[in-house]
């Protein structure tokens, strides 16, 4: 990402950008807007009436919503749809999604929403749901066998290699870039993301990146404060910003007490998880391995080489390690979904890397108790950075280095091109995964439990977050958390490149066993890389850095 | 496919005066050979339409299915027009052996040849014949052999599982009341979905700040229970979860075997001024053994294809202490999609289990001659 | 056993000590059985309760209903279950309701075909001596065990490919074919010893009064070899009613089962456990009062075949 993008991303001016955009696409909103009024719409925050509406089912504060609410909002939303598509259009037409049947998420979710464009439309969805364990290996083997049996699918960017590389996505119409209003994402969900070749094939549903979730009251807990300047640490008692800070006050938290509750530290999740724990290592490493310089940090684009076994890397992995004793009982057996909602959001530890999941949930799901002392930030940032090229820790004037981990790239919404042969089809297949990605649906499934994040611009309003329960205060510093992430000139951004979830996969392998024999960080990096290339060769290294090559954009 | 052979070896002797008439032989034949052309052709033609030989053919090899259950009706038909009353003793098993051998030749030979070549379902060239080198790639391979290990350790378990079975069932074989609510109540886990039970029982039971069982552990003295930390209680834990399913399997074989005993020979051993305890080494323990090896067999059977909890509890952690190998192929080939090495290594746990439960049988059935040989004399 | 020993003395201090010595046997015989009980029971008690729990109860690890804490539809209410939701269209419900059908559908049809082939290929074994090819009956029963012990990773990718160029894929019939050919083994290997137990002379005294092998088959073993047959449907219909791997990779829309949904009710948002414990309750609820209800047949079925 370059540094003038970022620039003209200035918070100033995204207000301006929303000015513009609000006057120029005025019929994406009026089409939203149940009043018809869109025109007169002329800032972004002038709120819609429905949007607001919406907003309010069913509320905050009043537990996670259910399938009536999403089939309310689904109904609310099909304005977009009506303006493209007349009724009873797709009557006759069969299309079948496949999506995660993640609990009271993901498919459940666009079953209701989807349900009131089916009764308008005529079409009949049939539903594919996949546990998220299972979703790479099915996707893969149904690409290696030819049995794609789905139309749409709900998609992560990572797997675009798998399936974008291998031509088996159907391009995205014109119209629908337009009713979706594809130039209100942010930035970093712009093209290259969701392209390939030059050609557009993913609906954003979903902006991914990891952000630093702490615990207001530890830091502002007298008692600890007092603790910390007396053990004679350095520095005030205040939210650790780099790493090193991280891990210093990870060690002080490790028996103490904050009220009757023992404390804990960063959170680290121990266990695999079908290759999304590895993105929590990725998290503690972007700091140290992502150079302002370089755009590579995982892979050298060049050769494929691994670099998961370079000092920046090891260093992360040694972190962990450093602080192994500081986590929660039973450590070993906690995954990603164990820290994030079983651990911070029920009231154990006081930071942790995580999607956006958790501030959306925070306030809203039925299982959190930490709702009003939660913060966020973007991720920690390291004093000094590796240098790949060099081969030297390099320690910048501008400060730490900060590098948010753009983890997975957010959910998409893909149609395959087995519809292109069938025009019908091909509109309807589009015309939902419009609908599910569309302008209005998407501010709900920020605002509430459904497993995606803000990534449109239009999402940053504040005002609409408070007008539907939000704290001011709460859900400024959580969507700057966010916000900052994606706009972040040194985000680091994942290859796209086939089989990218083996390479996670095995590295999970190996990080259990290091954890578990707390043995050398080197070595076991070692292994990994050494693992990693094995993959690559197996795939076939010239096709994979081809490809590598494409996901950037060249 | 050759017939019975010797009547000697038969349990029912039947004494039929068996007349074909060539007629009947003839039609028998005729049928079998016009059914087995019609699947030969359809098979031929589907294949060379597939390899694009010829330019038509059937959207899909469902014809061919259909035609070898004609075919495979037709041999069941033959075997009694031509061999009558031999034939319908055939039919018997004709029916199972065609439809387990039309299911699983075709996946095994394909199995095969996979497990000979390179194949991650992500690289664009598929499957690649490697020859060896995922034999050797599986020589190497840590993973593979520490869950090896592990299995050493969990079909060890059986025997503790077994000995609580045993009393299990002695106790409701006792004279007790609510016989029944006991035995619905100790049948009932065997029900439950092992899916179900990692959920319900391992994550949520076991959970350390709030799972009754972590409570229950604290209120016992432990002061940080932790279930899946340190690699021995890992093991444990998950043994534990898998016996608690799996007990009431062999407690129910075994309580049926129980009240099969000949009452007699109880009541024989007690009028000879038998203790209860010898007499149970004595008379019930053997009488009991055969039960006991069958109820053990297939348990070690279950035992060795342990993976359901595994994944979704420890997903083999920590650090591979609770790895089964189903569930280390499993993430082999599930997570990392690479179905050549992972198939190859099924393959060969599968050859390792057919030596090790043919050698289990072959101990098993002399140790019991020898038993009995022994309580006889 | 010993209670009718006890009768035979009267009296004497022999028999108080004897007594005394019942007494604590008794109470340790109902000490071990009611232990067991709440072992197998706890379980399946946490579900049901957890499943009308809020977050707050679980946290607190909280046991008894109305004193612990107030039991809610919370977690019946995600599944469209609850009283509030049970007339409104819900989609959760729908998806519900046809996996549960499914399930029932593949697991009874299944269990079915395989009693079938199972118990026609066990009374074969039993009764006469085969030999296809180098095999005798030894082998053929070992073979067909051995398809017990075929880990099922192994087939898994010849069987996706199999049912591909079969059309059988995401259909019932595919399901149903892989779970008769799954539970076949254990139903011969229950059904043989069942057969073993029925002495030869019946049907040889059938044979004697006109009827053919497979007249006394039919008329005179089976109504003998019932209960057995009950005993080996109902873990041939555990065992399906259960299977994960492959219904997760052989079915999508049409045919799809109750465990690949219970299994994905994890993903990245965390446990809500009330959902996840209704979900589970409902997908072991129809065994567990299968097992109630079909008990006696599974010993009785299992005694008749293991007195040999």
């Amino acid at each position: 990402m370059k540094l003038d993008v970022y620039e003209r991303l200035m918070a100033a001016q995204i207000n301006r950008r929303n000015m513009l955009k609000g006057a120029a696409s005025a019929g994406a909103i009026a089409a939203g807007a149940s009043t018809g009024l869109g025109g007169l719409m002329g800032s972004a925050f002038a709120q819609s009436s429905l949007r607001a509406e919406m907003l309010n089912i069913p509320g905050v504060g009043v537990g996670s919503p259910t399938d009536s609410d999403w089939q309310k909002v689904g109904a609310l939303t099909l304005e977009a749809t009506k303006k493209n598509v007349a009724e009873g259009e797709f009557a006759d037409v069969e299309l079948t999604f496949l999506g995660l049947n993640n609990q009271n998420l993901h498919n459940f979710l666009f079953r209701g929403f989807l349900k009131p464009w089916e009764a308008y439309t005529g079409a009949k969805i049939n539903w594919i749901d996949l546990a998220q364990a299972d979703y790479n290996a099915r996707l893969q083997q149904s690409i290696a066998t030819s049995t794609v049996d789905f139309d749409i699918i709900e998609m992560g960017a990572p797997f675009e290699g798998d399936v974008l590389g291998k031509g088996l996505a159907s391009e995205m119409p014109e119209w629908v870039r337009e009713q979706i209003d594809m130039d209100d994402y942010v930035d970093y969900l712009k093209a290259p993301v969701g392209t390939w070749g030059g050609k557009t094939y993913r609906v954003s549903i979903d902006g991914d990146c990891h952000n630093f979730n702490y615990r207001t009251d530890y830091f502002a807990d007298a008692d600890l404060a007092a603790a910390w300047a007396a053990e004679g640490n350095e520095g005030p008692w205040e939210v650790p910003n780099t790493w090193q800070k991280v891990q210093a006050v990870t060690k002080f938290l490790k028996g103490k007490k904050i009220g009757r509750f023992d404390t804990n530290g960063y959170l680290d999740p121990l266990k695999g998880w079908g290759g999304f724990g590895f993105y929590f290592l990725g998290s503690r490493a972007t700091a140290y391995a992502k150079h302002p310089d370089d755009a590579d940090w995982l892979f050298d684009a060049e050769t494929m080489k691994p670099r998961v076994n370079n000092p920046a890397w090891v260093r992360a992995i040694q972190d962990v390690l450093d602080v192994l004793d500081a986590q929660p009982a039973d450590q070993l057996n906690a995954d990603p979904g164990t820290t994030g909602f079983q651990q911070f959001l029920a009231g154990t530890g006081s930071m942790l890397s995580w999607w956006g999941d958790i501030g959306s949930n925070a306030k809203t799901s039925d299982s959190s108790v930490v709702g009003d002392d939660v913060a966020f930030s973007i991720l920690p940032g390291s004093d000094d950075v590796y240098n790949a090229k060099t081969g030297q820790w390099d320690t910048l004037a501008s400060g730490p280095n900060y590098a948010p981990n753009m983890a997975y790239i957010g959910w998409g919404i893909y149609v395959m091109a087995r519809v292109d042969s069938d025009a019908k089809k091909q509109k309807a297949a589009w015309s939902a995964a419009a609908h599910v990605g569309g302008k209005d649906i998407s501010l709900w499934t920020a605002a509430y439990p459904s497993g995606f994040q803000p990534y449109r611009t239009s999402h940053f309003n504040i005002p609409e977050w408070v007008g539907s329960g939000y704290d001011e205060g709460f859900i400024s510093n959580y969507l700057a958390s966010q916000l900052d992430s994606y706009n972040h000139p040194n985000a680091a951004i994942e290859p796209r490149i086939p089989g990218i979830f083996q390479y996670y996969s095995v590295a999970e392998d190996e990080l259990a066993k290091i954890y578990a024999a707390r043995s050398d960080a080197q070595e076991g990096a070692d292994r990994i890389a050494a693992a990693w290339d094995k993959i690559t060769d197996q795939i076939g290294r010239e096709s994979q850095i081809e490809l590598y090559k494409a996901s950037l954009g060249n | 496919m050759a017939g019975p052979g010797q009547s000697e070896g038969d349990q029912l002797h039947t004494v039929v005066s068996d007349y074909m008439s060539p007629r009947r032989i003839l039609a028998g034949r005729a049928l079998l050979w016009f059914a087995a052309a019609v699947l030969f052709v359809t098979a031929v033609i589907q294949a060379l339409y597939t390899w694009d030989r010829i330019a038509f053919g059937f959207e899909n090899w469902r014809p061919v299915l259909y035609a070898f259950i004609f075919w495979g009706t037709a041999l069941c038909v033959a075997q009694v027009l031509v061999r009558g009353e031999q034939g319908k003793r055939v039919l018997f098993v004709l029916p199972a052996v065609l439809f387990v051998v039309s299911m699983v030749v075709f996946p095994i030979l394909f199995g095969l040849y996979i497990s000979f070549t390179d194949w991650n379902l992500a690289s664009p060239t598929g499957p690649k014949f490697n020859g060896l080198d995922n034999f050797r790639q599986m020589s190497g391979d840590p993973f593979y052999w520490n869950a090896l290990k592990n299995m050493v350790y969990y079909v060890l378990a059986v025997s503790v599982e077994y000995a609580i079975a045993f009393g299990l069932a002695l106790l409701l074989n006792a004279q007790v009341r609510a016989r029944k609510f006991f035995r619905v109540a100790f049948l009932l886990p065997l029900m439950l979905s092992p899916v179900a039970v990692s959920w319900m029982v391992g994550k949520s039971m076991l959970e350390v700040r709030f799972g009754p069982l972590a409570n229950l552990a604290r209120f016992l003295g432990w002061e940080n229970p932790s279930f899946f930390s340190s690699p021995e209680i890992a093991r444990l834990s998950i043994m534990v979860m898998d016996a608690w399913t799996f007990i009431p399997f062999m407690m129910v074989m075994i309580l049926a075997g129980l009240q099969a005993l000949p009452k007699e020979v109880l009541e024989a051993a007690k009028i000879d001024g038998a203790k209860p305890w010898q007499g149970f080494w004595q008379v019930t323990f053997p009488l009991m053994l055969p039960v006991s090896i069958t109820a053990i067999v297939i348990r070690i059977i279950f035992k060795l294809k342990l993976a359901d909890i595994i994944i979704n509890v420890t997903s083999g952690g920590p650090g591979g202490a609770t790895d089964s190998v189903t569930s280390f192929i499993f993430r082999e080939y599930r997570d990392r999609s690479n179905v050549g090495y992972g198939t190859l290594l099924a393959m060969i746990y599968l050859v390792l289990i057919i030596i090790f439960v043919t050698s289990l049988l072959k101990v098993a059935s002399r140790w019991t001659r020898q038993f009995n040989q022994e309580g006889a004399g | 056993m010993s209670e009718q020993t006890a009768q035979i003395f009267v009296d004497t201090d022999v028999d108080i000590r004897f007594r005394a010595k019942w007494y604590t046997g008794r109470v340790l015989i109902y000490g071990a059985l009611i232990s067991w009980a709440i072992v197998s029971l706890f379980p399946i008690y946490w579900t049901v309760t957890t499943s009308f729990k809020l977050a707050p109860d679980v946290m607190q690890g909280s046991l008894i209903p109305w004193v612990d804490f107030q039991p809610r539809w919370r977690g019946w209410r995600s599944l469209g279950l609850s009283p509030a939701t049970i007339f409104e269209t819900s989609t959760v419900r729908d998806e519900f309701l046809k996996r549960f059908m499914n399930s029932v559908i593949i697991s009874l049809s299944a269990s079915t075909l395989a009693v079938m082939l199972g118990s026609l290929a066990a009374y074969g074994l039993s009764r006469f001596s085969y030999r296809f090819g180098f095999m005798k009956n030894k082998d053929i029963s070992f073979f067909f065990l051995s398809q017990l012990i075929l880990p099922p990773v192994a087939l898994a990718l010849p069987f996706l490919v199999l049912y591909k160029e079969l059309d059988l894929l995401d259909s019932r019939i595919g399901i149903i074919l892989l779970y008769t050919l799954m539970v076949l083994p254990l139903v011969i290997w229950i059904m043989r010893d069942q057969f073993r137990a029925i002495p030869v002379e019946l049907e040889e005294a059938a044979l004697v009064d006109g009827l053919s092998i497979w007249g006394a088959f039919v008329q005179i073993v089976m109504p003998i070899a019932l209960p057995g047959m009950v005993a080996a449907f109902i873990i041939a219909l555990v065992l399906s009613w259960n299977e994960y791997f492959f219904a997760a990779l052989l079915t999508s829309t049409d045919a799809k089962t109750l465990p690949v949904m219970v299994a994905s009710q994890t993903g990245s948002q965390g446990i809500n456990w009330w959902s996840m414990a209704a979900l589970s309750g409902a997908a072991i609820a129809p065994l567990v009062i299968i097992g109630i209800v079909l008990e006696r047949y599974i010993i009785k079925g299992m005694a008749a075949g293991a007195g040999k």
